[in-house]
């Protein structure tokens, strides 16, 4: 249109532009602000709520000792005059189990996805290549609830007739029961679920690769493996961290999947017990939180299930600084935000 | 002439919006919205399918949840599968509309003949562990205790019917989120005992308690001792909308509907 118009007019035009110019950076800049003080207003939102749990308990509310899912019933069945309300909680178990599925579902996912994703980048055939990679964006978008669903009617059951033998029952049978929900099936249906979305972005930071470093290195008589290992994976290695954060992120906060299939006990996996430990049932954070969304309405539960969510929003935001202050370390040889 | 084409496109919205609101308004009914216990959900549903003067907007949550929201207005008829509690809310009321009962279910390969409120409690709490010390049992091993979570009413209802007060439900017992979830690992696992509401006990075996069946006719003739009253809770008593629904949810016609699975209350 602006070409049409006489020369006084295009530049009224180009002032106007300016003029909208500024105002999509005022408004852009507003919606920023907006959505930093909607992160600062729900963080400030949450310790609210879980300060009387967190003030109750003091530091001891990350400690053991006693049964964590008979503290929860208590403080649920607390009476109604607000004075007698009971808070006291030692929430480890929940911590420690929180700590075991997400930890061991990245740890395992982080090896299969860099193997895989050299795969799929340097050694797969031309055809396989491109079957694969649109499989893999599928699997990222499953709902987690799928997961837990073949999760609780074939994993579970199969765990159990596989490895759960009566001895094995009667070993612990006073501490705690064997069904086959278990540490190990939370660990591997999580590392299911986050494998795909740490391939993907694998997968695309190989290929960015600079072709010359790879040709260079075969040019010398290296072979692809060690071409893949020693250049294309180091020069990834802050994409590979990235994955691995928000790998975590979703780990953390699964809830569904890991309510149906960790057991949902809180109970803390003992490792003196050998294979049995993988075979104990545990139950994360965020999976206690949906198991007793029933109950919020009791006042001093729903301040419990706030301060569960503030701890698993403070991990959050300190996995995302950790990722940052990694990244940074690995600039001098990244191949993205930085020397590349 | 944009500046036209622009107004004549504005008209033109405003006009589809129009035609597109018309008859919505037009035959507008009365909305009434309940949330609360997941027990008595497929009921409502029902009830709310066979009332047809009114529109409905079930949501679920647990009866606490159903309980706050009607206190705070947020529904019309808040569910509650468990009985009033002093913590309740003030200014509710509680109106009966059906019962229902807690089955104690294994799994079918492991039919009981008959359990005491003695072998229950003691099952249940973590004092008889393994299938061998209780007499009928057509399976040996340890037993594995399948629960609900502590803030379920049918863990509500379990907790009040069989074991009191003073007792406990072992700390080994593995809790599950929903009654669909104990059904499914009661079936699957052939050392498993748990319980469940009336409308999940197919396919698993349901124990009869103290001799009594748990069928739907032991439990409308009283026979049955494992039975919980349902609520439709209302801030003060019903009014319009709310009131004709009540009213005829406890007529006999609403009764029938109950009757299909659920204990009529009268």
């Amino acid at each position: 249109m602006a070409s049409y118009a006489p020369a006084g007019g295009a530049l009224a035009q180009a002032r106007k532009g300016v003029r909208s110019d500024q105002r999509a950076e005022l408004l852009l800049g507003a919606l920023a602000c907006l959505v930093l003080a909607l992160i600062l207003g729900m963080i400030v939102f949450v310790f609210t709520k879980a300060w009387p749990s967190f003030s109750a308990n003091g530091l001891a509310w990350f400690g053991t000792g006693g049964d964590v899912d008979q503290q929860l019933t208590d403080i649920f069945n607390s009476p109604a005059n607000p004075k007698a309300y009971v808070y006291e909680l030692r929430a480890w178990p929940l911590l420690y189990g929180t700590a075991l599925t997400t930890g061991g579902a990245v740890l395992v996912g982080l090896v299969f996805s860099v193997l895989a994703a050299i795969f799929i980048v340097e050694f797969a055939p031309e055809r396989l290549q491109r079957l694969l990679e649109p499989v893999v964006l599928l699997l990222a978008a499953v709902p987690s609830v799928v997961y837990g669903l073949i999760g609780i009617l074939v994993v579970v059951p199969l765990v159990r007739d596989a490895f759960i033998s009566e001895e094995r029952k009667e070993s612990v049978q006073f501490v705690v029961q064997l069904d086959g929900s278990s540490l190990a099936v939370a660990v591997l249906i999580l590392t299911v679920m986050i494998v795909p979305i740490m391939i993907a972005i694998i997968v695309d930071a190989l290929r960015a690769v600079p072709r010359q470093w790879t040709e260079g290195a075969a040019a010398l008589g290296v072979n692809r493996w060690r071409v893949m290992w020693t250049i294309s994976v180091r020069a990834v290695r802050p994409v590979i961290v990235a994955a691995a954060v928000l790998a975590t992120a979703r780990a953390l906060g699964e809830a569904i999947m890991l309510s149906m299939v960790s057991g949902s006990k809180g109970f803390a996996p003992n490792p003196i017990d050998g294979i049995t430990f993988l075979l104990e049932p545990t139950r994360p954070l965020a999976a206690t939180i949906v198991d007793n969304r029933e109950g919020l309405s009791a006042v001093p539960l729903g301040q419990t299930i706030y301060a569960f969510a503030a701890v698993l929003l403070i991990s959050s935001v300190f996995l995302s600084f950790a990722g940052w202050y990694m990244k940074r370390r690995l600039r001098h040889v990244a191949i993205y935000g930085g020397a590349g | 002439m944009p500046r036209t084409r622009h107004f004549g496109a504005v008209v033109a919205g405003a006009a589809v919006a129009a035609v597109a609101i018309g008859p919505v308004s037009a035959q507008a009914k009365t909305t009434i919205t309940m949330s609360g216990s997941t027990s008595i959900a497929p009921l409502a549903t029902k009830l709310a399918r066979g009332y047809g003067k009114a529109s409905f907007r079930i949501f679920q949550g647990g009866s606490d949840i159903g309980i706050a929201d009607v206190s705070r207005g947020r529904v019309s008829i808040g569910n509650s599968s468990r009985d009033p509690q002093s913590s309740d809310p003030g200014g509710l009321q509680f109106n009966r509309v059906a019962r229902d009962g807690v089955c104690i279910v294994t799994s079918p390969s492991n039919p009981m003949s008959s359990l005491s409120i003695q072998q229950v409690q003691a099952i249940f709490t973590g004092r008889v562990r393994n299938w061998s010390d209780i007499p009928g049992a057509k399976v040996s091993g340890t037993i594995d205790l399948v629960v609900r979570t502590p803030a379920s009413g049918t863990q509500d209802a379990f907790q009040n019917i069989f074991l009191g007060q003073s007792l406990r439900v072992s700390s080994s017992a593995s809790q599950k989120a929903s009654n669909g979830l104990v059904q499914q690992t009661v079936r699957s696992n052939k050392n498993a005992i748990g319980y469940v509401s009336f409308d999940f006990a197919k396919g698993v075996s349901a124990v009869p308690y103290r001799g009594v069946a748990c069928n739907l006719r032991n439990a409308k003739s009283g026979q049955y001792g494992g039975v919980r009253n349902f609520w439709m809770v209302t801030r003060g008593a019903p009014k319009g909308a709310t009131k004709s629904f009540i009213d005829y949810v406890r007529s006999s016609r609403g009764q029938r509907i109950v009757a299909s699975d659920w204990v009529p209350i009268r």
